[in-house]
């Protein structure tokens, strides 16, 4: 493969030299560091579950737990009907926070750019340019594989690749242990016996679509090409096009860069199906969110939003924010429209997610006819709100909607 | 010197070949991508040894791509993956051997291995246990041509060399910085097949650093290099059919440097070299 075919596949890094990615990833990370703190509940089928009571589902279950037929989100009681012996525990997020964070450390002694995940035991590691300092990156994974096991316990499956990926399907494929070295330019050849359920970036709607074309694995996808797929699937035919041949663009984003995290997480307490204690709460996490930007000088370009059902299940949308803003207003509008597009089901919420996966830097241009209105209006308010909560506290100034929160 | 007719063929080549680095310190044309080095690297030098295989198992279908883009006469030698020499456990290594057989079957079957290299490390020394885990993983490996390296000095005795004679498995002759505990730098042939000769550089400040980089940053002197064509490996080649010698200190790519010197050396002294694609005569090239 040419140096042109090397940029087409997106890995060309810093001045266009071809990237080095390294994936860690700790399978059932749930489990693997409950065994951490449990010894006795290695050999033996674990489950993290979700929840408490009758609606408990599973989050996640040891490889032994797999074997016996239980997935991620099914609720509990039918897990247990397939496996009796199964020891259930519950959710420790402040564990997996701790155990993500550890790893994270150990990684980052080797690269600045380090892309954590969100405490699933996944981290990808940017190496490019290394090799002088630490020598050749197959060397530098195992390394680290080695480091982590041996400082932590975990046998986490690794590989490397030139983009992420690449590098996750590449750890799909050895699961639960093992590791696997995709050489540069080998990006087609490694994807195309792939099954398209393997490939990231591909929905599950596109892979029915396929499926009904009898396209099940990458290369044939691939080899379609991207004209034909534009027939079917439009817009996403160039990256449903990029991804069926391991071309990935996206950077590994190093820890805190990560637009995703500016999130914000609430759990709706309420046993009811009630509509209006999940827009307050839904408020106060735009209200957070809107802070968060306003103090950056940024907008938000794009609102995400999950929800979670007590059962496991969870439903995500997407919007753009138009004009982009960085009002508390401007943003609830578009959040709330998400809610009513995301929760569909007639089934309590036990969580909601909302996240600006896209930013872009705020507006100084006013009107040039007329004075501030709409967003801009919303902008100014909210600056003035945060410059008072900021000299007497969080709880100065609330929002008609919130006082009706704490009436 | 006139070149005088000699039964065994010498290939020199480094152990891997895939170092970014070696763009840069020009040993790669500029631009060279991943996929490039082996076709140009195998116009070069006649063999290679694949370092990969010690950290990843080898994949009959990596390994199969991977040789189409070798020149025709190209041979690989592959390091034994380290699940059978450093993190050995008792109830898996067999199916590891097994899976290491199915994953190089690419290269026996078009008579391109050279040989499977066993690396043993330091912490493996000539105790019962080790002594009869080595003689079943040999068993294992068993007819594949086979050299044993060795990285404690307890293995350097007469009865381990005619252990290795007996199973016709070659003992890797090795240069390393003269440290303590270190096997000894011996031309013993036990295998009259072939002999194997692997120079790491006598870095003897960072050899036990962790770090790939110390350890293998060494240039060598080409009177190092003549002594060692002289004392060990003339001597070898007088009594095997073929050698393999390989350059593992890639660093700054002192190692394509160093093996380019180690094939005119081998040549002045009249000795037997096969080169890359691009040092053999045209009727050679395409087997005539």
């Amino acid at each position: 493969m040419g140096a042109g075919q090397a940029r087409e596949n997106g890995y060309a890094g810093l001045r266009g030299r071809p990237r080095t990615v390294v994936h860690l990833n700790i399978a059932d990370f749930a489990v693997a560091v409950e065994r951490q703190m449990d010894p006795r509940l290695r050999d033996r089928p674990v489950i993290v579950a979700a929840g408490a009571g009758a609606r408990s589902a599973v989050h996640d279950m040891s490889e032994e737990a797999y074997r016996a037929g239980i997935r991620k989100a099914m609720p509990l009681r039918a897990a247990l009907c397939r496996c009796r012996d199964a020891a259930v525990l519950p959710l420790h997020p402040d564990r997996y926070a701790r155990a993500m964070s550890a790893l994270f450390k150990e990684a980052y002694a080797y690269s600045p750019l380090v892309e954590p995940g969100r405490m699933d035991g996944h981290l990808f590691v940017d190496i490019t340019g290394t090799g002088r300092i630490f020598g050749p990156p197959v060397d530098v994974a195992w390394r680290m594989y080695r480091a982590v096991k041996k400082r932590f316990g975990f046998d986490p499956i690794w590989s490397v690749a030139s983009n992420k990926l690449v590098a996750k399907v590449a750890t799909r494929l050895v699961k639960p242990v093992g590791e696997y070295v995709v050489g540069e330019g080998e990006e087609n050849e490694f994807m195309a016996p792939v099954s398209l359920d393997l490939v990231p970036g591909i929905r599950r709607d596109e892979r029915i679509r396929l499926a009904g074309f009898n396209l099940v694995l990458a290369g044939q996808v691939a080899a379609v090409g991207k004209e034909h797929l534009e027939t079917v699937f439009g817009a996403r035919a160039g990256r449903i096009h990029d991804a069926v041949r391991g071309a990935d663009a996206a950077p590994v984003a190093p820890a805190g860069s990560d637009p995703e995290a500016i999130g914000v997480s609430r759990t709706t307490g309420s046993d009811r199906l009630e509509i209006r204690p999940v827009e307050r709460a839904l408020y106060e996490m735009t209200e957070e969110i809107g802070a968060y930007l306003r103090a950056r000088q940024a907008a938000a370009r794009t609102l995400s939003i999950c929800v979670f059902y007590p059962d496991g299940m969870r439903t995500c949308r997407k919007l753009s924010v138009h004009p982009p803003s960085a009002g508390d207003a401007g943003l609830f509008e578009t959040a709330r429209t998400l809610l009513y597009m995301a929760w569909t089901r007639r089934v309590r919420l036990a969580g909601i997610r909302l996240s600006c996966p896209g930013t872009t830097g705020r507006s100084a241009q006013l009107e040039l006819f007329g004075g501030m209105d709409g967003h801009l209006r919303h902008e100014a308010l909210s600056d003035a709100v945060d410059r008072v909560r900021e000299r007497f506290g969080a709880g100065s100034v609330r929002t008609g909607r919130m006082l009706e929160a704490s009436a | 010197m006139t070149q005088r007719k000699h039964a065994c063929r010498i290939r020199v080549g480094t152990s891997g070949y895939s170092y970014n680095e070696w763009t840069e310190a020009g040993f790669y044309p500029p631009g060279t991508t991943g996929a490039g080095m082996l076709p140009y690297y195998s116009s070069v030098f006649g063999i290679t040894e694949l370092n990969y295989t010690w950290y990843q198992m080898p994949r009959a279908e990596a390994i199969d791509r991977m040789q189409k883009t070798a020149g025709i006469d190209f041979m690989f030698a592959a390091k034994l993956t380290r699940t059978l020499t450093h993190e050995i456990e008792a109830k898996k290594w067999e199916g590891e051997a097994a899976r290491f057989r199915d994953g190089i079957a690419p290269l026996v079957q078009s008579g391109r291995l050279a040989a499977v290299l066993v690396q043993l490390p330091p912490f493996f020394g000539r105790t019962t246990v080790n002594r009869r885990y080595l003689a079943a993983l040999l068993e294992r490996l068993d007819p594949l041509p086979v050299a044993v390296e060795f990285r404690n000095d307890s293995w350097a005795t007469q009865r381990v060399f005619d252990g290795l004679a007996a199973r016709n498995v070659a003992l890797a002759a090795v240069d390393a910085p003269e440290l303590p505990g270190l096997f000894p730098p011996v031309g013993v042939l036990t295998c009259h097949d072939f002999f194997y000769v692997r120079f790491h550089g006598r870095n003897a400040a960072g050899w036990r650093s962790g770090n790939m980089q110390s350890q293998f940053d060494y240039d060598y002197a080409e009177t190092e290099l003549s002594g060692w064509v002289e004392d060990r490996i003339a001597p070898m080649a007088a009594r095997a059919r073929a050698g393999f010698v390989f350059f593992n200190n890639h660093v700054r790519a002192q190692a394509p440097g160093n093996a380019r010197t180690m094939i005119r050396l081998l040549s002045d002294a009249g000795l037997a070299v096969s080169g890359g694609s691009r040092s053999r005569p045209a009727g050679e090239r395409f087997g005539m």
